[in-house]
């Protein structure tokens, strides 16, 4: 047997095994959209017919825009995600500076603490946080008559989360990763600590800053739970929360809705995925935390 | 002096993160081990000592028992699942064209919400679903199936979901593993005549063994924690509760805050157990 021989074999071999794996991971998705784009529902459980569609149209898309109030959960979604990024950033950057660059005491502990905060379970706090926001809000009702922060409020939502260990040790880990006299050479110009993290450090961990920024993005857009927990009135529900009870409840008697609903929800991560996927499968990048 | 300045500073700066995480991670440890020993009651927020009343009842519930069982039954999942996404992250970690295809088709169920995901896994297993048609049409099964109604498959059927969800990532960490290795140490091993499964078994396993042990871990933790997934496709129907659906479904559809702090304590003693573990053998190295 040939060198060349064995060598085309075992790669026919390789693509086989990746096609096929490729089907397993994938067929949801092709069986959802060749269904949501098909007029016509007369096939859509029967095996190879349903992933090919039948007389393809928009209808269903059409539909689901008209009959769920997708857009406002999108609109909810963005929402939610813009401040769970932005609190994110701003928190990790501001505690990890201290603990990559200052000395000071109480820091070995500060640190130990938040990292160990990554050993307890967090579905364990949904309960007590649980708890937590109605008082938050009933003081805030209370005192300023407006619930700022508390249950079915975004904010009641995002806040709990935002002050996280990986974001931190993150940031922590670039900052340490800046050379000294970057540092020295700014406090010489007479620079205040904030200018310094502001103007020095924020710029040139803008990498590790924007990988948080896309990890914390496809997080908060995600979750489910806690925000299912948290909001009761339907115009607040993100995506995740709103289009999982309206396809599961109301609108599952049409399959074909369903399905032109899971495709627009999962579109905006596809479209997203394609743009960032080298912060996420290139396997070199921080993965392991 | 220069320290004092530093020290205000410093304070100034982890204010935020040490106020958020004290309100909202530490505190909830502490009041969640409170709730366990207490009755809870919502509508005027008070809670009373109880003499172990809780942590009594669960010892004595069957549903309870089977929601352990069924978490510990869970730890199928994992040596599937290592071994998959180890093979799956040897395949694409080479230089042939269309692995960024591949790579990325991988990794789509895990960046797509849990709960999206599962209403296409929803119709996958309906009685008249895909996966009947399927293995209809391959002469497997002539009856037609609720995968997810039959108390002795529907758990696994959830496993096969959570394996589809989670294979991408721990793929992402193997390749991190893989691509660490010399290329020059498979190279001679192909020119001393090891074929692809000996170089597999002598090379690449002892190779990335640190991330091995790093995603078996990982995965045992979220095995024992696994309960969205339960939530979206059976809502603990047909033998399916796992311990956190438990606690979650005693909170919020029986609305008993204190048995479900209890519950929650004893599986948040045997997470914390296996990180302690993860921290050991990982701890130096991060």
């Amino acid at each position: 047997m040939s060198k060349s021989f064995t060598r085309a074999l075992e790669l026919t071999g390789q693509y086989a095994g990746l096609i096929a794996f490729t089907i397993f991971t994938t067929f949801p998705f092709i069986w959802a959209t060749s269904v949501a784009i098909s007029a016509d529902p007369g096939n859509i459980w029967l095996f190879p017919g349903a992933f090919l569609p039948t007389d393809p149209s928009l209808v269903w898309f059409k539909r689901v825009i008209t009959d769920i109030p997708f857009k406002d959960y999108l609109l909810n979604s963005t929402i939610i995600s813009f401040w769970t990024i932005f609190f994110t950033v701003v928190i990790s950057v501001m505690a990890g500076y201290p603990l990559a660059r200052l000395r000071f005491p109480g820091r070995g502990l500060i640190f130990i603490g938040i990292i160990a905060t990554m050993m307890l379970p967090s579905e364990v706090a949904i309960i007590p946080n649980f708890v937590t926001l109605k008082h938050i809000g009933d003081f805030f009702e209370a005192t300023i008559g407006y619930k700022l922060i508390g249950l079915n409020t975004f904010p009641g939502v995002f806040l709990p989360g935002v002050a996280g260990a990986f974001g931190i040790f993150l940031m922590k880990q670039a900052f340490e990763q800046i050379p000294q006299d970057l540092i020295d050479a700014a406090r010489v110009d007479g620079a205040k600590e904030l200018q310094i993290l502001w103007r020095v450090m924020v710029p040139v961990s803008a990498p590790s800053i924007a990988a948080l920024a896309i990890f914390t993005l496809v997080n908060a857009w995600n979750e489910f739970i806690w925000s299912g927990i948290v909001l009761t009135s339907r115009d607040k529900y993100p995506l995740a929360v709103g289009m999982f009870n309206d396809l599961t409840g109301p609108f599952a008697v049409s399959t074909s809705m369903v399905m032109a609903g899971i495709v627009l929800s999962v579109l905006p991560v596809l479209i997203f995925f394609a743009l960032t996927q080298r912060y996420f499968i290139s396997g070199l990048d921080g993965a392991v935390k | 002096m220069k320290t004092s300045s530093y020290t205000a500073i410093a304070y100034l700066f982890l204010a935020p993160a040490l106020i958020l995480m004290g309100v909202f991670t530490f505190w909830p440890v502490g009041y969640n081990a409170y709730l366990a020993f207490n009755d809870y009651s919502i509508a005027d927020a008070t809670a009373t000592w109880n003499n172990f009343a809780h942590f009594k009842y669960l010892y004595g519930e069957e549903l309870f028992h089977d929601a352990l069982k069924n978490s510990l039954l869970f730890l199928l999942v994992v040596p599937v699942i290592q071994v998959a996404a180890l093979l799956v992250a040897k395949l694409v970690n080479n230089k042939l064209p269309g692995m960024t295809f591949f790579r990325a088709a991988f990794y789509i169920p895990v960046i797509t919400a849990i709960s999206i995901a599962g209403i296409v896994w929803l119709n996958v297993y309906k009685y008249d679903g895909i996966l009947t048609w399927f293995l209809q049409s391959l002469g497997l099964i002539e009856e037609q199936i609720n995968w997810l109604g039959e108390p002795e498959i529907a758990i696994y059927m959830v496993m096969v979901f959570t394996f589809w969800k989670g294979i991408g990532y721990y793929m992402v960490l193997y390749l991190a593993g893989l691509q660490s290795i010399p290329t020059e140490v498979e190279e001679a091993a192909v020119l001393d005549g090891a074929n692809a499964w000996q170089r597999f078994w002598k090379i690449t396993v002892p190779m990335v063994k640190p991330t091995i042990l790093l995603c078996t871990l990982l995965s045992t933790i979220a095995a024992l924690k696994a309960f969205q997934e339960v939530v979206v496709l059976t809502r603990g129907q047909a033998d399916t509760y796992t311990a956190l659906y438990y606690v979650y479904a005693q909170a919020f559809t029986n609305f008993n805050f204190g048995r479900a702090a209890a519950a929650g304590l004893v599986v948040t003693f045997f997470c914390v157990l296996l990180a302690i573990v993860q921290f050991r053998f990982f701890g130096e190295k991060k």
